[in-house]
């Protein structure tokens, strides 16, 4: 950045005689002297006008081959699917790294076979077992076996990244060349979910281990392909990594091997671009599609470029801790009613704009086992006064701890954290606004320091299992000293949900789960945001993914 | 003697800036591993282990200072690549930009500055002295904006994001400069959109030095025109353009010449707005993704870089001195 320097500006004190002449012969000094500079700018001027860089691709898009361009604001790490675990890294891996299953259609409901031809789970929800597709081959040609399937899950498990978790408790076996077969220790309804996930995505394992890749434990320490993988992908997907850089752009060429249907766009070039800078590209044409409007941006641009706008599978949440030694105000349960019926929760849409929803419940509104709408806590100022005063508190004050420098899908939490203070001191409780850098909040939420937190929480995988981690003695609640022993009632129910197979048990556990955790939880479920996706018109077959925004490979 | 004070003042820099960063309130670990990984003892202990947080912070120093000397700067906690060669990927970007503002403002501010002296409190010098002023006083990061919104979105005049088109073939890889490599392979078609895209970053880049250079020119050149010997040489018959080239702009170079330099070193440091808000890919970009994961090994190779070019322009500009005035005497 730059400072203000002290800037000299000396009006000078010459004493020399300045007749008209001496000052016009000056200024004819000056045009000459500025003749040359003025040549060589045009020359440069006329340069670039006629410029145009050489493509190795009809550049205008469409089904006939061309570049997509996508703008979004990077969240990237590693194009190693076995490390890969963030938006913008799950975006870019998906269509370079087949799945065993996958989502079609942006139902995150059913997962669907893709590396494998079908599946089958046992009763007991233990064995799952994935005939492979004879025809899938990686971008290299060679089949796709069980082998590899085994060998990727394995060093997924040992490097120990952040995507490790997904196979807790799954053990990986090749049944024969074309037939894996996960086993659980427990039963695990689950998994299939999980399976889709990109950062199970499928390497080529003979080719991975050639460069330094690892699936026997210490892969953590002695892995060394994922420098390799992040400059040349070895999946299965309809597109390779041609080129790969974490604070600028991925780019995606067509792999001409693909097994299955070949996708229309011949490269797609994903960018890293600010928000704003999104919004005037799309409309330019400079690219085609934006990730990361947020919806004041939309409603510019609806009518000059097609808009997607729904809610996100990010749940953003209030918590007051329930452990008395941190604080004696928030742990008492009728001061954690008063919060919860004295939010507005119309009044947080409105902060996050249109196409955010409230969230019924901690589990997003597209998920199995999601609650009713109709089931949403109701602000009821009365409700929590009676609450207020029932817990003997009189006007309390408590901190509210946020990250400041986060905007999710357009919301920025000083915002939000505002609108809480304004909602709640309605109904007589002070909060004292505690904002700090997200690297600073992250260390007192987590180490469950503090007395009330605003945070969010995007899904890892798109079921409802993935939000046991805020029941109690789990993740998250126990940031909100919400400890294993708080609440038998809903750990019992929690236990139930996890335990469940069929689907019909499933849904019904999950939500009286959510019931009960709205009733007695330190949790406040309070919005989903909007996901805004903007694209040129001449993009066809636009859908919203909630897990990776965009189906790349099948755009036209 | 001046290599010297140059080599101390760069080992002073890293232990600041390894200070510095790891003063920073915030945990690598919890920047880098995600909520489930974080819970994880093993995940957290591998991370830690591969990254060398488990020694104490004068050990890591040492290590680090070591490893330096070698010619190893670490490895990025965000890329998994070795610090040098990320840089060795960001800098050419940068410094293409850098340059191309430089001159931009080299050539602009000091023409203005010199228009603005000899029109002394005539319609030209009021004009320029409030173009300086706007150009001194706008924010970067706005000026980027509007700049993008206007010339580029509105008036369709230069395309901006990237330094090409995306898709476009960079050219063959001999200095790093897109400009100057489709130059030297002769490819003018690649040359004129690198080019077109980088005028808009540069000026906005070089808009803030061109007020300072403009002023501080039009005040050394002020104070030169009252000379006796400019009078002398004007009295002697001399063309003005000589007069002026000679007798006023030599002895202005000096102060010119060190306000270049300092600017030249605070245009690495502006880039990092200007190259986040209008999507060009350099060591901005780099640094500002760097500090947001808390990447430590890189946010210190950024900074070395960014001192060790401070340190290297003093050093040019102190001997440059001595080129332009004689009276001048390096010990």
């Amino acid at each position: 950045m730059q400072g203000n320097q002290a800037i000299g500006d000396n009006s000078g004190s010459t004493t020399a005689g300045r007749s008209a002449g001496s000052r016009s012969a000056r200024r004819r000094a000056v045009r000459r002297a500025a003749a040359p500079v003025a040549v060589t700018v045009a020359a440069a001027m006329m340069l670039a006008a006629c410029g145009g860089a050489k493509k190795n691709t009809d550049d205008k898009g469409g089904g006939g081959g061309g570049t997509l361009v996508v703008d979004t604001s990077f969240s990237l790490k590693t194009a190693d699917p076995g490390r890969t675990f963030e938006p913008t890294g799950i975006m870019v891996t998906r269509p370079v790294y087949d799945t065993l299953l996958t989502f079609a259609n942006g139902d995150v409901t059913k997962p669907v076979p893709l590396l494998a031809s079908s599946y089958e789970a046992s009763p007991d929800a233990k064995t799952f077992t994935f005939p492979l597709r004879s025809e899938a081959k990686f971008s290299d040609g060679t089949p796709v076996t069980a082998k590899d399937v085994v060998f990727s899950f394995n060093r997924v498990k040992n490097l120990k990244g952040n995507p490790a978790f997904l196979l807790d408790g799954v053990t990986a076996t090749a049944k024969d060349e074309h037939t894996v077969v996960l086993t659980t220790a427990a039963a695990d309804p689950a998994l299939p979910f999980r399976i889709a996930t990109p950062a199970l995505g499928v390497v080529n394992s003979k080719t991975v281990a050639a460069h330094g890749g690892s699936d026997a434990a210490g892969a953590d320490q002695g892995d060394k392909a994922e420098q390799f993988l992040n400059g040349d992908s070895q999946g299965s997907g309809p597109y390779k990594i041609t080129k790969y850089d974490v604070s600028t752009e991925v780019i995606l060429t067509r792999n001409e091997n693909y097994w299955g249907a070949k996708p229309k766009y011949a490269k797609v070039v994903v960018r890293n671009v600010p928000a704003n800078t999104q919004q005037l590209n799309v409309l330019s044409g400079e690219s085609q599609i934006s990730l990361d409007m947020s919806p004041d941006q939309a409603v510019k641009v609806k009518g000059q470029a097609q808009v997607l706008q729904q809610p996100t599978p990010t749940t953003a949440f209030l918590f007051t801790n329930d452990n008395p030694a941190i604080s004696p105000t928030t742990s008492n349960k009728d001061f954690q009613e008063a919060v919860r019926y004295g939010l507005d929760y119309k009044s947080l849409l409105d902060v996050a704009g249109a196409g955010s929803a409230q969230a019924a419940g901690i589990v997003p509104s597209f998920f199995t086992g999601a609650l009713d709408p109709g089931k949403a806590i109701q602000r009821d100022v009365p409700r929590a006064k009676a609450a207020l005063a029932k817990a003997g508190l009189n006007n309390p004050s408590v901190d509210l701890y946020y990250a400041s420098d986060v905007t999710i899908n357009g919301i920025n939490f000083g915002d939000l954290a505002a609108r809480v203070q304004a909602n709640l001191k309605e109904v007589g409780i002070n909060v004292n606004l505690k904002p700090a850098p997200t690297q600073t909040a992250l260390d007192s939420y987590r180490n469950g320091s503090e007395a009330m937190g605003l945070w969010w929480w995007q899904a890892d995988y798109p079921d409802a299992s993935d939000y046991l981690a805020f029941t109690p003695g789990e993740l998250v609640s126990l940031r909100a000293g919400w400890k294993a022993e708080a609440n038998p009632e809903v750990s019992g129910l929690a236990q139930k949900a996890k335990t469940a197979t069929s689907d019909a048990e499933r849904v019904t556990a999950y939500k009286q789960l959510q019931e009960s955790m709205n009733k007695t939880g330190p949790f406040m479920p309070l919005l989903q945001p909007a996901q805004v996706i903007a694209a040129n018109n001449s993009v066809k077959n636009l859908r919203y993914n909630p897990i990776w925004y965009i189906d790349v490979d099948k755009l036209g | 003697m001046r290599l010297s004070i140059g080599l101390l003042l760069c080992v002073g820099i890293t232990v600041l800036a390894f200070v510095l960063t790891h003063s920073v309130p915030g945990d690598p670990v919890a920047a880098n591993l995600g909520d489930r990984a974080q819970n994880d003892p093993a995940a957290v202990a591998a991370f830690k282990e591969k990254n060398g947080l488990n020694d104490s912070l004068p050990s890591q120093y040492f290590t680090y200072l070591g490893n330096l000397l070698h010619g190893d700067m670490g490895t990025s906690q965000q890329t998994h690549r070795a610090v040098w060669d990320d840089l060795g990927d960001k800098i050419p970007a940068s410094l293409e930009l850098a340059l191309f503002a430089i001159v931009l403002a080299l050539v602009i501010g000091v023409g203005l500055g010199i228009v603005a002296a000899v029109t002394r409190n005539g319609w030209p010098d009021r004009v320029i002295r409030v173009v300086s002023l706007a150009g001194v006083s706008m924010p970067v990061f706005w000026l980027a904006q509007v700049a993008f919104y206007l010339f580029s979105f509105k008036l369709g005049w230069i395309q901006a994001g990237g330094r090409l088109s995306p898709g476009a073939i960079p050219p063959d890889e001999i200095t790093g400069l897109y400009t100057l490599d489709s130059l030297l392979v002769g490819d003018t078609g690649t040359f004129g959109e690198a080019f077109s895209r980088m005028i808009l970053p540069a000026c906005v880049l070089a808009a803030f030095n061109i007020g300072v250079l403009t002023r501080f020119t039009r005040a050394a050149v002020l104070e030169a025109l009252g000379n006796d010997y400019v009078r002398a040489a004007r009295a002697k018959g001399l063309p003005e353009s000589t007069v002026i080239r000679r007798h006023v702009l030599r002895p202005a170079l000096t102060s010119i010449l060190t306000v270049a330099g300092l600017t030249f070193g605070g245009m690495l440091a502006g880039t990092v707005l200007v190259e986040n808000v209008l999507s060009w890919p350099g060591l901005g970009q780099y640094a500002y993704k760097s500090a947001l994961n808390l990447d430590l090994p890189s946010i210190m190779g950024v900074c070395l870089f960014v001192a060790v070019v401070y340190v290297v322009i003093n050093l040019l500009v102190d001997l440059l001195y001595g080129v332009i005035d004689p009276r001048i005497r390096l010990s």
